[in-house]
């Protein structure tokens, strides 16, 4: 398979180990599923909202509710997920969570251990795209993965570029399905 | 053998001493004149004990020499046996000795201009209120400088220093990442001594403003350029030309007849020579205004300039001086051509040259610019024009992936194409002025012509800089600032790579408002005037421009930054007492527990800006960075649960675990504008808060974090509490009962916080107690 181009190209990597692209909603949902402790790191861009008009946090919600999957807010996120009525387990920042991440004996945000499966959700990408590099060489306990529109070369696992919105939208909605089924 | 190396040694010290001038006692001589590597090494392994490097590698391989390029991943090694952390602490230590190289170049040549033009004997005098007039020198070097002659001495010893540091990075020399951060860091504290000889110099020799804080207020943006007027452009940071082009037209009264206008640093040094000269923005307006071929002759110095200027100005028929070596971009030199000759040539022929010789530059940009500026056609697009040209654009998406900043231009185009200009307006000040769009679109869409619609022809209003801050202001705040009840130096520079222009003037109006002292230099120092409020009035303007709580001061170029940790360096010796002289441990130490600054480079780019920041970091003050700046690759973190915080509590003689993080990180990156503001409160706490100045800074902490982050407490509040007094009055009853809830129990706050005394040095604890 020839190299993934990210869409942002400040993000181009420059190296070997470079994310395997998923597609398939269904096979996303496995590979969360198969992770013991997983985390989901949600970042400010969820508070936009998507063309139709959806806050894009809500998908993240519906993703960690799913699964009873714990959620580090980084930024402002913390505040409108309080909104909504949900308090996240933690409240890092990218550089922090990632920072802590590092650190095998670290007890996790839910004090259950470290986590083995870190997803990413909502980080601008370039700043994404260097905290998956900090994981990808000094975390090798743990898989990434990350829910945005665009690849992410630094990550274990990520989504395509997604040229609209509305396949990325669809994605994450057949992804909460069948997270729900598996539940 | 021992006796030998003892010989060598002394020798060595006997010719430090000589240097520094040892025989003068203006005050002892510390531990460390002239510091070589291995000097201040055990105080970096010490702060990198707590604040470990965060390495986010952009590359897995290695790529530097030809055994590469050698796979990194996974715990390997390259072929030279060096693993993926060394590798990120040497790329570091390069773009450390990149910035601290260009800034003590830059100060070598600022001296050699100045010494031909005044001697080497031209008196350091900064005015009646700057006694200490180098922080920096005094305090690293060792010598108190009071000639030109003697900031030679300095800015040699720098050189020195780097070529061993560049030594380093060769194949096959340093392995181990923490050596390479100490290496980083004792080159971005040279980097200050360099920066502090390119400002006394300048200060001193060309005559700036010095012992005075209320300096003129001068016009900025393109708006304030009188296109109607031959326009000489200059751009870089080195003022030695555009000081000449200001002498030449003051002696031949041409001062109202010829436009001068800056970009980037050499803008912010204009004006402190010229009060009529224009500072067009900072270095991201920069292309644009070259496309809008205002200007008629464009001088170039050195650094942050844009290394294809003449092929950029041939495109609108604008011509290029290249003034110094640094930046000769293949063109011919014509330093020792007839100006006659050079003259004709750049009028008839559209010729680009480069002309070394200030004075000869100076004639030739304003002769040159006097002739062509009447046969060159200066107009704006008109919004038609624009609508026409915006036509072509299909919102491809291509402008948005090579994008920098991360946003579609392409939206804002179409909208222009329908005539709605809203848009394109607002990413005018996210644009960070690379061309990259309009370089990779299909269609040749012309976009930065297009932006020129979205410009804001406004002008504002921006504070010349005014130099060091005075003896004086630093005897009234030293004590507030040490005990707190001033909440805080909050120092923002560095280039001007933001997320969006006006989140700087946002963060000095949050922060001069509850009354910190806010400090600008560089980019960060033009842009802040870039934001006008509900009156029309920009934060230089509605503040102040007094170094105390709630003044909004402009230090500067780059170069002043070392009067930004010159101050840190004079709180402990003017409000501390003391000793400067080649004592840095102790000071960086000082002012690590007892300073509460912050600095802030939210729009930092350069290799520059990787120096100023680390050399900040060395001397103990923290720095929050912009989301761009993971690009560097390395952070200082702390994890603040299970790091170590211990200090010695130097009037007990008893190591006390505080188990508070303050200040929590070295090198920091936040995503957003709202979060930095939250953690650069945070980051003003110093263990030596008294109970009202750290309740003062906990008020400030808390209702940022409930403003801009959520409405309950911030999760670390109770880190931060020693006892009941620390909790601000507002919050008392919302606090007290969360401590309760989380079973928190009250600590001694420590007499005298300090670090020596934790760790091998040679500095005893006496040496702190003052």
């Amino acid at each position: 398979m020839s190299a993934v181009v990210p869409f942002h190209r400040v993000n181009v990597l420059c190296g070997l180990k470079s994310a395997r692209l998923v597609e398939n909603a269904a096979e996303y949902a496995n590979l969360i599923r198969k992770a013991k402790r997983p985390l989901l790191v949600l970042g400010p861009l969820l508070l936009g909202s998507s063309p139709d008009g959806k806050l894009i946090l809500q998908y993240a919600l519906d993703i960690a509710g799913a699964m009873n999957i714990p959620i580090c807010a980084t930024e402002t996120v913390k505040g409108k997920m309080e909104e909504l009525g949900v308090k996240p387990d933690s409240a890092y920042d990218a550089v922090e969570i990632a920072n802590a991440l590092k650190d095998l004996g670290w007890r996790g945000v839910r004090k259950e251990g470290n986590h083995d499966l870190v997803i990413l959700f909502g980080i601008r990408s370039d700043l994404g795209n260097q905290s998956l590099s900090a994981l990808k060489h000094y975390a090798p306990h743990l898989k990434t993965m990350t829910l945005c529109k665009y690849y992410f070369p630094n990550a274990d696992y990520s989504l395509p570029n997604f040229k609209k919105d509305a396949q990325w939208q669809e994605f994450l909605e057949s992804l909460i399905d069948n997270l729900r089924k598996g539940a | 053998m021992a006796q030998v190396a003892e010989k060598k040694l002394s020798t060595k010290l006997d010719e430090i001493h000589e240097l520094i001038r040892a025989e003068i006692p203006w005050e002892p001589i510390g531990p460390t004149p002239m510091p070589e590597v291995p000097d201040l090494r055990n105080w970096d392994r010490r702060l990198l004990k707590t604040y470990a490097p965060w390495y986010a590698p952009f590359c897995d391989v290695c790529a530097l020499c030809t055994y590469g390029k050698c796979d990194l991943t996974g715990g390997k090694r390259g072929a030279c046996g060096i693993d993926l952390s060394t590798q990120q602490g040497r790329i570091i230590l390069l773009a450390c000795l990149m910035g601290c190289s260009a800034h003590a170049a830059h100060a070598g040549h600022i001296l050699e201009f100045l010494t031909e033009r005044h001697g080497p004997d031209k008196k350091i005098d900064l005015g009646p209120f700057i006694e200490i007039e180098a922080p920096n020198i005094r305090t690293v070097v060792g010598l108190k400088p009071e000639t030109l002659a003697d900031l030679k001495i300095a800015i040699e010893y720098v050189y020195k220093e780097i070529t061993h540091l560049l030594d380093s990075t060769h194949t096959g020399q340093e392995g181990s990442y923490l050596d390479y951060e100490s290496k980083a860091l004792h080159a971005s504290m040279l980097d200050h001594v360099g920066m502090e000889v390119a400002d006394l110099a300048q200060i001193v020799g060309f005559d700036y403003p010095t012992s005075v804080a209320d300096v003129p207020l001068v016009e900025m943006g393109w708006g304030a350029i009188d296109k109607t007027k031959p326009v000489i452009l200059v751009s870089g940071h080195n003022p030695a030309t555009s000081t000449v082009v200001i002498d030449y037209l003051r002696e031949n009264n041409l001062e109202d007849k010829v436009e001068v206008g800056g970009v980037c640093c050499t803008a912010l040094e204009t004006t402190r020579y010229s009060d009529r000269a224009k500072i067009v923005g900072p270095l991201s307006r920069q292309l644009f205004f070259i496309r809008s071929g205002i200007a008629d002759v464009i001088m170039t110095d050195e650094q942050c300039i844009r290394t294809d200027t003449p092929q950029e100005a041939s495109k609108v028929d604008s011509l290029v001086i290249a003034c110094l070596d640094k930046a000769m971009y293949g063109l011919e030199d014509a330093t020792d051509m007839d100006t006659e000759e050079i003259v004709r040539r750049m009028v008839d022929n559209r010729e680009h040259f480069a002309i070394l010789d200030s004075p000869k530059a100076a004639e030739v940009a304003v002769r040159v610019a006097m002739k062509i500026a009447p046969q060159r056609r200066k107009a704006w697009l008109t919004s038609e024009e624009a609508v026409e040209l915006a036509k072509k654009c299909t919102n491809c998406g291509i402008c948005e992936q090579v994008c920098p900043n991360l946003f579609s231009i392409g939206d804002g185009i179409t909208e222009v194409a329908k005539g709605n200009f809203d848009l394109i307006k607002k990413q005018f000040n996210l644009c960070i002025g690379c061309g990259k769009c309009e370089q990779e679109c299909p269609n040749h869409v012309p976009i930065f012509k297009i932006m020129q619609m979205g410009a804001s022809m406004d002008t504002w209003k921006a504070r010349v800089g005014r130099g060091p801050v005075m003896d004086t202001e630093i005897r009234n705040v030293g004590a507030p600032i040490t005990l707190g009840t001033i909440p805080g130096v909050i120092a923002l520079v560095g280039c001007s790579n933001y997320p969006d222009v006006d989140d700087i003037a946002d963060m000095v109006d949050e922060f001069a408002k509850r009354k910190y002292i806010v400090v600008l230099t560089g980019c960060a120092a033009m842009v802040a005037g870039m934001k006008k409020d509900a009156d029309g009035l920009t934060v230089y303007e509605k503040y102040p421009p007094d170094f105390d709580g709630g003044g909004v001061v402009n230090i500067g170029s780059c170069v002043a930054n070392a009067h930004i940790s010159g101050a840190a360096i004079k709180i402990a010796s003017i409000f501390a007492g003391l000793p400067l002289r080649a004592n840095y441990e102790v000071l960086a130490d000082y002012v690590l527990n007892r300073v509460g600054a912050c600095g802030v480079a939210w729009g930092a780019m350069s290799q520059k800006a990787a120096s100023i920041g680390t050399g900040f970091n060395r001397l103990g003050v923290p720095v929050v960075l912009g989301p761009h700046s993971s690009k560097y690759r390395r952070l200082f973190l702390s994890r603040k649960e299970d790091d170590d915080w211990s200090v010695m509590d130097a009037r007990k003689r008893e190591i006390v675990d505080t188990g508070e993080p303050s200040p929590e990180h070295l090198a920091y990156v936040a995503e957003t504008k709202e979060k930095a503001m939250v953690m650069m409160a945070k980051l003003c706490i110093r263990k030596n808060d008294t109970p009202q100045g750290r309740s003062i800074k906990l008020n400030h902490y808390i209702s940022l974090y409930k403003k801009y982050i959520a409405k309950d407490l911030p999760e670390d509040i109770h880190l931060f509490i020693r006892r009941d007094p620390d909790i601000p009055l507002v919050y008392k009853k919302e606090v007290r009962a969360h401590l309760q809830e989380i079973g928190w129990q009250p600590k001694e706050p420590v007499g005298l916080p300090t670090l020596i005394g934790t760790y091998p040095s040679k500095v005893s604890v006496d040496a702190v107690i003052h």
